[in-house]
């Protein structure tokens, strides 16, 4: 009962912050230099034609008032028409969304499966020096490297020798599956490499802080098999920071990784995004933005949730304050 | 009385930061079935890591530089990482300064039991467990987390674990020093019975001198990680034979009449950087003589206790400073 009060009230701070976010997006998007006349038309247009598209993307109206009308609009999941492509925006990104979950889900299995147990190995066992100064090199390398340069640098290779993937030629997973992966696998790893270095760095920190708890020693006092005391005890109370940038790391694939979307032409959300941004195809980059904003807040919805699952004094504060 | 612990010229040290630092340096004792010890030392007295190295529980920037020692006749610094963890899950208990701490925050208590008795348990043991330790309303209390307790209730869940595997020697580290006063006397009660009931032998490590006089029946007292006195409570309490115990008494609230003074220890407690030649209290003790700088004074028999003194009998002989003739302490 107390989970669904708490899921109830978390649900209406999320609205809040839409709101919030909703606001801030018209009006940055509005800020951008080069209104949409302008770069649709180019330098050269008359004051006619200009007044034309003005009119008839009602860009005239008050600011306030454009805003009322998109945001009626957008709550009844309708966000405009592409100002270029003359397309239905919500029609195109939930044509587009299949390619990012997938890239998201893919990133985020390889993180996970690398990550994990070698956040949670490295935070059990000491090592040498040479192994943790290695270790914490990578760490430090992985989630320091923008993907701007690993997705570039996989460009230049793999473009260079055929290798197995290749750099773009995205089709449908469900059309072809091998020439999917074989398209999607590169920037997979891109995104991955990030999340990696992420999540073992907290696990393994996680992890060790754990280890210097009282009821490790008093389990290992008590003659408990380490195999259990990892199971039993470490791994639940580790578990929260790691939930935390799994969480985070979540949205931020799932907003549509743009750059490296772009890259690899990967026909996802992140693509998306960055034409209307190119374009100031407003409508776009203000649903698209929208929608990245609404998942991550569900992601950590969804992890605040199972905080309060994982340790119970969570919820008591809560109930308290 | 069978000989359950041997320590035999323990000398333990840590590799810290500003160096190595001695803990134990050089520490001789014996400790028999059923016999409740405690063992009493300011901080940094070495007397947790003298328990602590029973189970082999010192942390791994610890060092052993000499000595052994021995539990039920086989040293736990030769056997493997897998009978060193069934001698702690068959033979010995320990209960911890703070019963938050170390009480698993995320897990019901009966589940902690559950998992520590190692094995299939059905409720009702869990409950007559919990219901040995003295708590009331146990289906609750093994339903609860950590956090849902009172200290003291947890400290009682805690002893529940410690005797669950019903241990041949229970070590408690300061079990009651994060304890309402109130609820002290009420853990130390509750230890004591257990060793009534199943003859387990307890070592109590604590800094209240009040405490260990009350419930133990034999004393150990450390210094600069040393033994230097041990024997009956009656007489190493009664008539201490070492400079610092003798000090110790005279410090220890309690005793004093109204209008009397406290007399306080001068200096402070060593860190040894060194393993020290002469006697360790010597630069504070008021008996001091050129031979305590240089000769290390080795622990003798002497009127029913062991002493590390070069001066002992004149300790025994000297007149008390102040409230100590008045009545023993507690």
């Amino acid at each position: 009962m107390q989970i669904i009060q708490y899921v109830i009230g978390r649900f209406f701070v999320a609205l809040a912050t839409m709101f919030g976010v909703s606001i801030v997006i018209f009006a940055a998007v509005r800020m951008v230099p080069g209104g949409f006349e302008q770069v649709v038309l180019g330098p050269l247009a008359t004051p006619e034609s200009r007044a034309v598209i003005i009119a008839k993307f009602a860009l005239d109206r008050s600011i306030i008032e454009q805003y009322g009308h998109w945001l009626v609009a957008a709550v009844h999941g309708d966000f405009g028409i592409s100002m270029v492509t003359q397309t239905s925006v919500t029609q195109e990104l939930i044509r587009r969304a299949p390619a990012t979950i997938q890239l998201a889900l893919m990133s985020l299995v390889m993180a996970l499966s690398v990550g994990l147990p070698l956040g949670v190995i490295s935070g059990l066992t000491n090592g040498r020096p040479w192994q943790r100064s290695l270790g914490r090199l990578l760490g430090a390398l992985g989630a320091s490297i923008p993907d701007f340069v690993l997705g570039s640098l996989f460009l230049f290779v793999f473009t260079v020798w055929s290798l197995g993937p290749t750099i773009g030629g995205y089709v449908p997973f469900f059309e072809d599956p091998w020439t999917n992966l074989r398209a999607m696998v590169l920037p997979a790893v891109t995104l991955a490499v990030f999340g990696i270095a992420l999540i073992l760095r907290t696990a393994r920190d996680a992890v060790k802080s754990v280890m210097i708890e009282g009821y490790i020693a008093f389990a290992v006092a008590c003659g408990e098999r380490p195999s259990r005391i990892v199971r039993y005890h470490v791994l639940r109370n580790a578990a929260i920071p790691i939930i935390t940038v799994t969480a985070t790391y979540l949205g931020y694939l799932l907003g549509g990784a743009i750059i490296v979307e772009v890259l690899f032409s990967v026909p996802g959300v992140g693509l998306y995004t960055y034409n209307g941004l190119m374009n100031r195809d407003y409508a776009i980059v203000q649903a698209s933005v929208l929608v990245a904003a609404a998942v991550f807040i569900a992601i950590n919805m969804v992890a605040d949730t199972i905080y309060t699952l994982l340790d119970p004094r969570i919820s008591a504060q809560q109930r308290a304050s | 009385m069978s000989e359950l612990v041997q320590v035999q010229d323990l000398r333990i040290s840590y590799e810290t930061a500003r160096g190595i630092v001695y803990a134990l340096d050089g520490v001789d004792l014996t400790v028999y079935s059923s016999q409740i010890l405690g063992i009493v030392g300011e901080s940094g007295s070495g007397k947790s890591t003298l328990g602590m190295a029973i189970g082999r529980l010192l942390p791994s920037n610890s060092l052993r530089t000499s000595g052994d020692l021995f539990v039920n006749g086989k040293s736990i610094f030769d056997i493997g990482d897998e009978q060193i963890r069934l001698l702690r899950q068959t033979s010995l208990g320990f209960v911890f300064q703070n019963p938050m701490s170390t009480l698993d925050p995320t897990m019901r208590v009966g589940r902690q039991i559950r998992l520590v008795l190692n094995g299939p348990a059905s409720d009702d043991s869990i409950y007559e467990l919990l219901r040995r330790v003295g708590l009331p309303d146990v289906k609750r209390v093994a339903r609860s987390y950590p956090h849902q307790l009172s200290g003291g209730m947890a400290q009682r869940v805690v002893v529940a674990m410690a005797i669950s595997r019903q241990p041949s020697l229970l070590i408690a580290d300061e079990p009651t020093a994060s304890l309402d006063a109130s609820v002290r006397e009420q853990i130390l009660r509750l230890l004591l019975s257990v060793r009534e009931e199943t003859g387990v032998a307890i070592i109590l490590l604590s800094h209240e001198l009040g405490l260990v006089a009350k419930y133990c029946d034999t004393i150990a007292v450390m210094y600069g990680g040393r033994l230097i006195e041990a024997g009956s409570n009656v007489s190493v309490f009664g008539r201490p034979g070492h400079p610092y115990t003798k000090a110790l008494l005279e410090a220890a609230p309690g005793s004093e009449r109204p209008g009397d003074w406290l007399e306080a220890i001068p200096g402070v407690p060593p860190v040894l950087q060194s393993s020290a030649h002469g006697c360790v209290f010597e630069p504070r003790c008021k008996f001091a003589q050129e031979t305590c700088r240089t000769v290390r004074p080795a622990l003798r028999p002497i009127e029913n206790r062991l002493v590390a003194c070069h001066r002992a009998e004149e300790v025994l002989r000297a007149e008390p400073s102040t409230a100590a003739t008045h009545g023993r302490i507690a």
